[in-house]
């Protein structure tokens, strides 16, 4: 089954070295061939490890004949890449050998409804893998009504450190299921996970947070992976069931929408940086964000907004407001809250406006402060590359910064995913305050039914 | 399958910084309300430097080009530095602002760590510098700097902040600080903001010496006004040493007397001396390497835990471990310490000319290029367990290790084993592959019971999604913030001093080394391993 299994040596997974010269680099070293049920695939990972113990081996062996002066060994390798080679296997001492470098830090398992996203993941995960190796499994359900049974195949990664030293590996597992195995993912899942570690559910896509399936896969996760962004609709209905997963499941989620928000986190930040401005963060009187629409004034109200939510939430989460009144329409396709910080009121707008920016994307925020009569308004814009700060302190300019801040790329975004990031209190307190702001938008529920519907599993 | 689980435990520290901070937290001494931005939460700073003028002297040398330059770019394209931030670049030789920056781009281009360059972040912060043709000795100049930092307060918002970067010849040192009080631009209170020095080693040349340069300093700067930098402090892995000690529960209780066998401390250059063939004649590895270097990761390495991570707190438990190493006397320096010189051999597959015949040294020099010793630390906690320390140029390969190695088990129940199982070994690499390597023992998959040596290994490369910053980066950055946990006190560096200072004497009472005593390429003098076997141990392969 596995015979055409070629697990590389170090010198064939040493690739070019990422931007930086350090990043390690991984590599689809080998597919294996498709089976048919759980066991042949759990079969197939434990022999995958068995033969790259033989792959070292034979590279001891080659180390051996170098070291014997065998010349014609010596020619079939370049003097890099033998000493890549012997790099990655060079025992430190008498006696010693390296053991293979079961090296996974994480199950990632994704849960895909396209069999394009469940590519464009897979794609990422590569790219992630030497920094995060990973057993990663990749569940496509399909044809819900047609015959039961899924189709699995296993990528073999082949990692190394630019360094040369380093030789790890990690797996891709693809899982279609269909017809009714497709409704059972977390019974693929479990046996299938890397025991003792933390298991992330990358949930692209458009999840449907209360069906079935997300109340068996939830508590399968110590952290849930999802890009908010991306949703159809404005979001919030999404928004909000997710905000109850987590709170419920008490789950930790890495939103690559928020994630996306850390070139204007910091941008905002640095409006309140010099000592003197400071105390106008106790006394902020409006909050008013844009975002670029789908159409001029987003009549029907279709426009992705979980960006701009999550601006105003994770500003009222760390500057102690409190919702007066939740975010509901108001005329030109805008939506409006009360908050309140102390004894004050801060009026929350968000607007639609035309940009050349993705829909949904954040177009500019803007904070009003009034502190014993004196006003500061802070006016962060972006465009594709670069943010824009400007302060302007009792009408006189302050500060005018331009931070280079390129957008993310999936890759980073799943890099800080898998980080601590979920777990830190500003993300959690940021998605329970986005919860907040948004009940009164939420649509009515019926007993036991998903706001999203058509869950399954 | 996995149990509830709630939300939002602190994020474990990862920096000695984030520790500190998460203690100061925990211990109740956060700063006032008015100097933290709760929007930073979370952010790769929770502060920022504040409005500054960093005044570079040496501007046009090598350490400026290569290093500090490269790090103030790095600073300033991720977004550390305040807006409000100036580099004004102070030297002898004459230069338009124009031409300096031309030079300075050049640099970053050349020795930037990412590259290439990114142009818009090095425009705007082009625009940020300025140059200061300056005589250290004239007076008039030093008061037309005044001046100009004082103009700069007023048009790019400086707030009389100013941070003095030294990167100049040691010689320089104590003139430009003294220049800096007469003309008022050390005194805090003048201009309302800080004022900080940042100065390079040597510092010194022996325990006098330094006491005098310490001295001088006195007269015009506060203790906590100084920053003197050694960039290994600033090392990723170095910081990493202090939360891996204190933000693991698992090691503390081994990390001392009872369990640990012996300590090797290795700092190996592959290089030779490079074009600094005169400085090194005056130098030797004693000094440039043990007196800073090496005993820095030994306090590291012994130091008690500290009541805090604030600046005095970690420093103070650093000296402690420096001052209960007794200093060594002429018999000592003998049987404990060996030094060595490389002679012509072959590195890295070329073949390289020994010290003797480098440019600028001496053809009969008998300057160390290697240094070895074992060391005793008189306290508690280390009592009877050497520390052997090594540096040389010319050897094998550029590697810089802690290693602990611990104690045999106490009995060998694995008797029909073919190999009897290493002691265990934890290995912090501090250069290059930066990582953690614990060393134990595992049965052979088979029938029968054979135990081998296998290797446990952590490796930064490979389990950080963020490359580790330069450590002048991270230096340059604390001094900005006023940390100088990283930067090493007065008493620190005097009591460095007192360990090296007898060794360099009773070297110069001993009759002449027969130098050259090892090859270039190899692992240092027949001595040196000599010192360690003869205490039945030998240095790590490294």
């Amino acid at each position: 089954m596995a015979k055409n299994l070629k697990v590389p040596a170090a010198a064939k997974a040493v690739a070019a070295a990422g931007a930086s010269g350090r990043a390690a680099t991984a590599a689809v070293a080998s597919r294996l061939p498709v089976v048919h049920s759980v066991p042949e695939i759990e079969r197939q990972l434990g022999m995958l490890w068995a033969r790259v113990e033989a792959a070292r081996a034979e590279t001891e062996r080659t180390k051996e004949a170098l070291a014997e002066g065998h010349g014609r060994a010596a020619t079939h390798l370049s003097a890099a890449r033998a000493a890549a080679a012997l790099a990655a296997h060079e025992p430190s001492g008498a006696g010693e050998r390296h053991v293979v470098a079961r090296s996974s830090v994480l199950n990632l398992v994704v849960v895909a409804r396209h069999h394009e996203t469940a590519e464009r993941c897979a794609a990422t995960i590569v790219h992630t893998a030497g920094r995060r190796p990973s057993r990663s499994l990749i569940l496509l359900a399909m044809d819900p009504d047609g015959p039961p049974g899924l189709e699995a195949r296993i990528d073999a990664l082949a990692l190394s450190a630019a360094t040369g030293r380093a030789e790890t590996g990690a797996e891709t597992i693809h899982v279609t299921a269909r017809g009714e195995t497709g409704m059972h993912l977390a019974s693929i899942i479990v046996p299938l996970l890397v025991h003792d570690l933390p298991v992330a559910l990358w949930w692209p896509d458009d999840p449907q947070f209360s069906s079935r399936r997300a109340e068996r896969l939830a508590p399968l996760a110590d952290r849930l992976i999802v890009d908010g962004s991306s949703w159809s609709g404005n979001g919030i209905d999404r928004l909000a069931a997710l905000a109850d997963l987590a709170h419920s499941r008490q789950l930790f989620v890495a939103d690559f929408a928020l994630l996306r928000q850390a070139r204007w986190r910091e941008a905002l930040a640095s409006v309140y940086d010099l000592p003197d401005l400071r105390p106008h963060l106790r006394a902020v009187r409006s909050i008013a964000v844009e975002y670029a629409a789908a159409q001029e004034g987003d009549p029907a109200g279709l426009t992705n907004v979980v960006r701009p939510i999550y601006h105003v939430a994770w500003l009222a989460s760390r500057l102690g407001m409190s919702v007066v009144s939740p975010l509901q329409g108001a005329p030109g396709g805008r939506r409006v809250a009360t908050l309140r910080q102390r004894e004050h009121r801060v009026d929350v707008e968000l607007r639609p406006a035309g940009s050349e920016l993705g829909e949904g994307s954040t177009v500019r925020v803007e904070i009003v402060s009034r502190l014993r009569g004196a006003e500061l308004v802070g006016d962060v814009t972006a465009g594709d590359r670069t943010v824009e700060v400007a302060v302007r302190d009792k009408g006189r300019e302050r500060v005018r910064r331009t931070y280079l801040a390129p957008k993310l790329r999936d890759v980073d975004l799943l890099e800080r995913a898998v980080e601590d990031s979920a777990t830190h209190p500003v993300a959690v307190e940021t998605l329970a305050m986005a919860g907040r702001l948004i009940r009164a938008e939420e649509a009515p529920r019926g007993p036991g039914q998903g706001r999203e519907g058509g869950g399954r599993d | 399958m996995s149990p509830a689980r709630v939300p939002s435990p602190p994020t474990p520290a990862r920096t000695a910084r984030q520790l500190r901070e998460a203690t100061g937290a925990a211990r109740g001494r956060r700063r006032s309300e008015g100097d933290l931005n709760p929007l930073r939460q979370g952010l790769r700073l929770e502060r920022v430097p504040d409005p500054c003028a960093f005044v570079l002297f040496g501007a046009t040398g090598d350490l400026a080009h290569r290093k500090v330059i490269p790090a103030i770019y790095q600073l300033w394209r991720t977004n550390l530095l305040p807006a409000e931030f100036s580099l004004v670049a102070v030297a002898r030789r004459p230069y338009s602002d124009e031409a300096f920056v031309a030079e300075a781009r050049d640099s970053v281009a050349k020795y930037s760590r990412v590259l290439p360059i990114d142009e818009a972040a090095w425009a705007e912060l082009a625009k940020r510098i300025t140059y200061q043709q300056l005589d250290f000795g004239d007076d008039p100049g030093f008061d037309r700097l005044a001046k100009r930092l004082d103009e700069l307060d007023t048009q790019r918002g400086s707030a009389g902040n100013r941070l003095f970067y030294l990167a100049t010849q040691p010689s320089q040192v104590t003139e430009i600080v003294q220049q800096l009080g007469r003309a008022g631009l050390d005194h805090e209170l003048r201009g309302g903001g800080w004022r900080r020095v940042v100065i390079e080693k040597p510092f010194g040349r022996d325990y006098e010496s330094a006491r005098h340069l310490n001295h001088e300093l006195a007269k015009v700067l506060r203790e906590s006004q100084v920053y003197r930098i050694d960039h290994y402090l600033g090392k990723e892995t170095v910081r990493n040493l202090l939360v891996f000690r204190f933000g693991n529960g698992i090691f503390e209780p081994v990390w001392n007397r009872s369990y640990v066998d012996h300590v090797q401390i290795t700092v190996a250059e592959s290089i030779g001396v490079e074009n600094r063939g005169s400085f090194y004649e005056e130098t030797g590895a004693s000094r440039d390497i043990l007196q800073n270097h090496l005993l820095q990761l030994l306090t590291l390495v012994a130091m008690e835990p500290p009541s805090s991570f604030q600046a005095d707190a970690l420093r103070d438990q650093k000296l402690q471990v420096l001052r209960a190493i007794a200093a060594p006397d002429l018999e000592q320096v003998r049987r404990n310490v060996v030094r060595g010189q490389y002679g012509p051999g072959w590195v890295e597959g070329e073949a390289v000319a020994g010290y003797r015949q480098e440019p600028e040294v001496d053809p009969e020099s008998e300057t160390e290029t290697y240094v070895a010793g074992c060391f005793q630390i008189d306290d508690w906690r280390w009592s009877g367990v050497p520390f052997y320390l090594r540096a040389g140029k010319r050897l094998p390969k550029r590697a810089t290790e802690i290693a602990i190695q611990f104690k045999e088990v106490p009995l060998r129940l694995f008797r029909e084993s073919t190999g009897d199982p290493a002691p265990n070994v934890l290995a912090m690499r501090i250069q290059p592959d930066e990582g953690i390597m614990l060393r134990f023992a595992a049965k052979v998959p088979g029938l029968g019971l054979d135990v081998r040596t296998v290797n446990m290994d952590f490796g930064y490369d490979t389990s950080f999604a963020v490359d580790s910053p330069d450590a002048y980066e991270t230096l340059i950055l604390d001094a900005l913030l006023g940390d100088a946990s990283l930067f090493t006190r007065a008493d620190e560096v005097e009591a460095a001093w007192s360990v090296v200072t007898p060794i360099d004497a009773a070297w110069a009472s001993m009759p002449a080394p027969h130098f050259p005593d090892y090859a270039a390429g190899t692992w240092g003098p027949e001595a040196a391993d000599e010192l360690i076997e003869r205490d039945g141990r030998r240095w790590r392969r490294i």
